[in-house]
């Protein structure tokens, strides 16, 4: 695991704080408050006079201020400019998408300028007679200074031998816990040594948000232009990701999640697993008419649109491979625009790029908003919706269970394979997937060799698949095995039996 | 055997604030029950709003044997099912 990615799934002050955010803002829009009342918030999520997290109050205030902007769609403020919270407010407090580039940002002064790849010594060292770290470094960086191994920083080129070889594990090698998680190797540095994001080469996945202990990364919301929306009397209807089961509790039944939804002003919600389900079978017959046929090399699913873009900017040469299938949210926000061709369509998910998959000129028309389980989530909790006080007796069951596995890695790929078993029962399908993009990047790196030549590849950004998302709440194992219970408890399994699939010959 | 009834309230404030990976946590404690010479059972709720009239500010709450715990996080809830076990 790379170091960055060590802290997922443990809860912290970080997502409490993000969470906070998420709540005030949502309330904000909810109660009609005047929208000068965000230069409040620091002071309501940062209360007293003593500093919780850091070193200083004002500091802590100053950066949540800049996440709540961040929540509200608005640009971070100069540093080095006066400029009050509530900046610009009057632009984004509209009832429709509010975007300004980059998705994803570094809160400069939040950031603790940790330094990039760094192998180091540790008080572990007993100077031990064999020093095999001396032994074994190419460059002659390591000497024995007052009996303990010391390296020469200048000459070090951080290649990690010494730390293979130390029998007392004294010596370390770590790298930014955000440049490790990011599988482009988007995180460079400013001038002052404090991450900066490539946004030529980022693709949102998210992980470095998630991963950065300081909170110093955060990615820009809809959530108040889309209450606005919902408030204003829109037709707003929601299409919720496969990964959503269990997300908020164990009392969030899939059922009263739906009806907590509506509960928000929704009109009607849809499961996303209904555009995997017509994704399947679509990428079944791809796999069947073109790969199968030695006519393209291999197919890639398209799903996930951090691994898609990784991979069609990555390895240009075989950008043709990728699936041009529709991702399940597009396909499913289409399914909802012709049955409710008036309506809003909000994207709930456990992903970041997803927001910025929705901002693509062929994706703008179907999908108005997107937003994450944890906005989601803040939102209930402004609105004081409990799940305890629901009594449904609606079902849910729009889907089938291969839809429905697609929000954990491995359950894209078993879908497509099962409806190529079920419509081309003679085909023999081979497999490869990768989850996280640096894996990604190494399955589509020998691909382009030409030795997945035949293949199924699955590919997803966030290591765990869907269910791993930037935005999500449940710890990821527990998110996978309920994902699978719900997947198996589906009155349709295969995707061929889904009644919005009309291609169900071969 | 020690019995130590943990509850941990499943309101939305409280879930958004922690609670399933307190529930996580405590159920974590088994994984280590050689280290921690652990001879209690553990019996782990999580199925009702149980923070009342607390107040915003107090999630995520957890009752650890009657006793409530506000503004409770992983550290402090597995700190007191220990010492519970080891009195």
């Amino acid at each position: 695991m790379e170091n960055g990615n060590k802290m997922r799934g443990v809860n912290t002050p970080i997502t409490k704080i993000r969470r906070q955010v998420f709540t005030e803002i949502a309330k904000m829009a909810y109660q009609d408050k005047e929208l000068s009342y965000i230069e409040q918030l620091p002071y309501k999520i940062i209360p007293g006079e003593v500093a919780m997290y850091r070193d200083d109050i004002f500091k802590e205030r100053a950066i949540v201020g800049e996440r709540l902007r961040l929540a509200m769609g608005l640009p971070l403020r100069p540093v080095g400019e006066h400029q009050p919270l509530a900046n610009g407010i009057e632009d984004c407090a509209i009832p429709e998408k509010f975007y300004e580039p980059p998705l994803i940002n570094v809160i400069p002064f939040a950031c603790n300028a940790c330094p990039e790849t760094t192998v180091m010594v540790t008080d572990n060292c007993r100077g031990c007679l064999a020093h095999p770290c001396m032994s074994v470094c190419p460059v002659k960086a390591i000497s024995m200074v007052d009996g303990k191994s010391h390296i020469d920083e200048e000459k070090c080129i951080r290649c990690g031998r010494c730390v293979e070889v130390c029998p007392y594990t004294a010596i370390v090698k770590y790298d930014r816990p955000c440049a490790s998680a990011c599988g482009v190797d988007a995180i460079e540095s400013d001038n002052l040594g404090r991450a900066k994001i490539n946004h030529d080469k980022c693709v949102s996945c998210g992980q470095c948000l998630v991963s950065c202990p300081f909170a110093a990364i955060a990615d820009k919301s809809q959530i108040f232009q889309l209450i606005t929306s919902i408030k204003q009397g829109d037709e707003v209807i929601a299409a919720i990701a496969p990964a959503f089961v269990g997300q908020f509790g164990p009392m969030a039944t899939p059922e009263k999640v739906f009806e907590g939804i509506k509960q928000l002003g929704f009109k009607d919600v849809y499961e996303v697993a209904i555009g995997a389900d017509l994704g399947a079978v679509e990428e079944a017959h791809h796999f069947a008419h073109k790969v199968a046929t030695g006519e393209q090399q291999f197919l890639a699913t398209s799903c996930c649109p951090s691994w898609s873009v990784m991979a069609k900017t990555w390895f240009p040469e075989v950008a043709h491979c990728v699936s041009d299938a529709l991702t399940p949210m597009v396909a499913t926000a289409r399914v909802i625009k012709k049955e409710h061709p008036n309506a809003k369509v909000v994207f709930i998910g456990p992903c970041a790029a997803k927001k910025l998959e929705a901002q693509r000129r062929s994706v703008k028309s179907d999908v108005d908003f997107v937003i994450t389980f944890e906005e989601l989530m803040g939102m209930f909790v402004a609105k004081d919706i409990e799940f305890g006080d629901m009594e449904v007796t609606q079902s849910v069951d729009q889907a089938t269970g291969d839809g429905r596995g697609y929000a954990c890695s491995g359950g894209v790929a078993d879908a497509i394979v099962a409806n190529i078993n079920s419509l081309y029962p003679d085909l023999e399908v081979k497999v490869d997937h990768a989850e996280g993009l640096k894996d990604c990047r190494k399955m589509m790196t020998l691909a382009k060799a030409g030795k997945r030549n035949g293949y199924l590849l699955e590919g997803m950004a966030c290591p765990g698949g869907c269910v791993a998302g930037a935005g999500t709440i449940l710890p990821i194992k527990k998110a996978q095995a309920t994902v699978k219970l719900f997947k198996d408890k589906s009155q349709k399994h295969r995707a061929l039996e889904s009644d919005y699939v009309e291609d169900k010959e071969p | 055997m020690k019995k130590i009834t943990v509850e941990v309230c499943a309101c939305n404030r409280c879930i958004m604030m922690g609670a399933m990976d307190i529930m996580e946590s405590v159920e974590s404690l088994k994984k280590l029950k050689t280290q921690l010479r652990l001879n209690t059972q553990v019996e782990l709720i999580m199925d009702k709003k149980i923070c009342g009239d607390l107040g915003d500010e107090v999630s995520p709450v957890v009752s650890i044997n009657g006793d409530m715990m506000t503004r409770a996080n992983t550290q402090s809830v597995m700190e007191q099912i220990i010492k519970i076990q080891r009195k």
